[in-house]
């Protein structure tokens, strides 16, 4: 038996370590299941097409919300990976359980989610520029807002992700949460057809905020200042908070209770 | 400080389980792992292994006791452990979407190491586990014993310096088996340390340096599996086909089992020329053997259950 000390030399894990190479695991991972990247732009096809019969004149205000669900419903892949690869593969056990962050487990699979998902989701995002006629101040405000609720939904999708020892129970509810909040509120249509009760509400959702936000740029919505604020603060303050959350748990549930 | 690759003192798990009694999965278990060595865990279905080991591996609270991974407190500062471990799973699957190749591969990256050593290392562990002619194929194309060692060679080709491995052989052939004992063995030579759980005692026998066996949360007996075959009175077993009728004159042996009409001693190798003498004296044919692992495992475990 040999003392010696062990060969590998030891040092301590940097915030985020391992994000990057794990990102690169989960493109890898997913870019295989090409169908599901069809099948991801279903419900946003169906409702560009609605809209399109009802009224043509509101398929630009569509193409952005099909845009902002897209990013939305990519926190429900995240959800059902994180969950998936948990508890069937022991993926957590194996990479957790090394010099690996939590956090950079957390990102890199959300990360490498995004990358495979993107070339559809830039596609409506170019029909949008185009249909919509959006300027470029709009389009880079597109593109910033969608990266909000993204971080947002992939936070979420991570928390909850947590809370499942149960494959079957997923399927059953985790695209409830991403559809009731990606489609009912104004999205897909302007904020003023939403009740007027309601319309606070919908400006502290991510979806339905950044949509307004983007409709009142391009004339489809009227916001007050204050609305304005509301709608683009509380974004922002939500998602810094889900986001500054699902690292603090992340790197809390690696370890059962 | 300790600087054992392992060491826990009185370590205790208890489950709550909802609505129902909470389950004690560790009764308080003390062990050491020392470097270099290989150590089985072992224990039936239930016994606290898999407890054991998720604690150990930073996956698990204990209740309470202490537990330290080179030295540091795993209860504490679980971050300040994992750099130094890697675990292979129970029932744990390499991703289905990639060949073994990429999985490893990908995997060293994730830990942290440098392109070129995880291009070698993964070139190494497929040649070393065997898995070159099915390296390229994805691994939901791979069968279970396959897949299984795809995971394993996925850990060992870390060479980190404390690996878990819980069940790691299992469902293997006896080749794969061997090839996985052969690895474990060049990992120690280079300075890790092993703790792994198997319910395969020839696995426990050829590999371990030692072994704990626990039972209903408690280490009942460590040592080497021949301190294990000695406490259960010898290291030689012998069998008479037709020796049932004459079990009170071999009871002096050691101890004897009858089953049917056969009769089975477990002797000290000094006594087995006198127990041999009265064997054909009484016209009885008689073969000898090693004591298994397993059959101490069954006596000593055995005797366990009977106390409680
Ligand atoms: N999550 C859990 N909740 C409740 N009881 C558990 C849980 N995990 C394991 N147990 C119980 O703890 C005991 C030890 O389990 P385990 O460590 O998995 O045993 P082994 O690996 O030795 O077969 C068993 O009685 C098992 O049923
Ligand atoms: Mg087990």
């Amino acid at each position: 038996m040999r003392t010696d000390p062990p060969t590998t030399p030891i040092r301590q894990s940097r915030p985020f370590g391992g994000t990057g190479a794990f990102l690169w695991t989960e493109v890898l991972v997913q870019a295989h299941e090409s169908l599901a990247m069809a099948t991801s732009m279903v419900t946003q096809t169906v409702l560009l097409v609605f809209v399109y019969i009802l009224n043509p004149g509101l398929i630009g205000v569509a193409l952005i919300g099909a845009v902002l669900f897209s990013a939305f419903t990519l926190g429900q892949r995240v959800l059902n990976e994180a969950a998936y690869i948990r508890i069937d593969h022991k993926a957590n056990d194996l990479y957790l359980a090394g010099p690996m962050t939590p956090e950079g487990y957390f990102l890199g699979m959300a990360g490498g989610i995004l990358i495979v998902y993107l070339a559809p989701i830039a596609l409506l995002g170019a029909l949008a520029v185009l249909v919509a006629h959006l300027s470029l101040t709009t389009s880079l405000a597109l593109l910033g807002l969608a990266g909000l609720v993204w971080l947002f939904a992939a936070s979420i999708g991570y928390i909850f992700s947590t809370f499942f020892r149960d494959n079957r129970a997923i399927w059953a509810y985790a695209s409830l949460f991403f559809n009731v909040f990606g489609v009912l509120p104004p999205v897909f249509y302007p904020l003023g057809f939403f009740p007027a009760a309601l319309r606070p509400v919908a400006l502290l959702m991510p979806p339905s905020a950044a949509a307004a936000l983007l409709q009142s740029r391009i004339g489809e919505t009227t916001l007050s200042t204050g609305q304005t604020e509301l709608a683009l603060f509380g974004l922002i303050a939500e998602t810094a908070l889900v986001f500054l959350f699902a690292i603090y748990w992340a790197r809390r549930t690696v370890r059962g209770p | 400080m300790s600087v054992e690759p392992l060491w826990s003192e009185n370590l205790r798990k208890t489950y709550a389980v909802k609505g129902m009694p909470p389950v004690e999965a560790l009764a308080g278990v003390s062990m050491n792992v020392h470097p270099g060595e290989r150590v089985a865990l072992l224990g039936r279905n239930g016994a606290g292994k898999t407890t054991f080991l998720r604690i150990a591996s930073t996956l698990l609270r204990p209740t309470s006791g202490q537990i330290r991974v080179f030295g540091h407190d795993v209860s504490e500062h679980p971050e300040r452990a994992r750099p130094y471990i890697a675990v292979v799973p129970q029932e744990g699957k390499p991703f289905f979407h990639l060949p073994p190749r990429e999985m490893i591969y990908t995997y060293l990256r994730a830990r942290g190491l440098s392109r070129e050593t995880s291009q070698s290392r993964t070139e190494e562990a497929i040649e070393r586990m065997g898995l070159a002619e099915f390296a390229d194929r994805l691994c939901i194309t791979l069968s279970g014993g396959q897949r299984q060692r795809t995971m394993v060679a996925t850990v060992i080709a870390t060479q980190a310096p404390l690996l878990f491995l819980d069940e790691p052989t299992i469902g293997m052939d006896p080749f794969a088996r061997r090839e996985v004992w052969a690895s474990l063995r060049d990992l120690t030579a280079k300075g890790s340390t092993i703790l792994l759980t198997t319910h395969y005692l020839d696995e426990a026998e050829a590999l371990s340096h030692r072994l704990y066996i626990v039972e209903r949360g408690q280490v009942i007996v460590s040592g080497t599996s021949d301190d294990l075959k000695r406490s259960v009175g010898g290291t030689l077993k012998v069998s008479l086909p037709q020796g049932a009728s004459e079990v009170e004159s071999f009871r002096s042996f050691g101890e004897v089992v009858a089953d049917g009409e056969s009769l089975t001693i477990i002797v000290h190798p000094e006594r087995l020329g006198e127990l041999m003498e009265l064997a054909v004296r009484r016209r009885l044919t008689a073969t000898v053997g090693p004591v298994t692992l397993e059959e101490a495992f069954l006596r000593v475990v055995g005797r366990k259950i009977d106390e409680d």
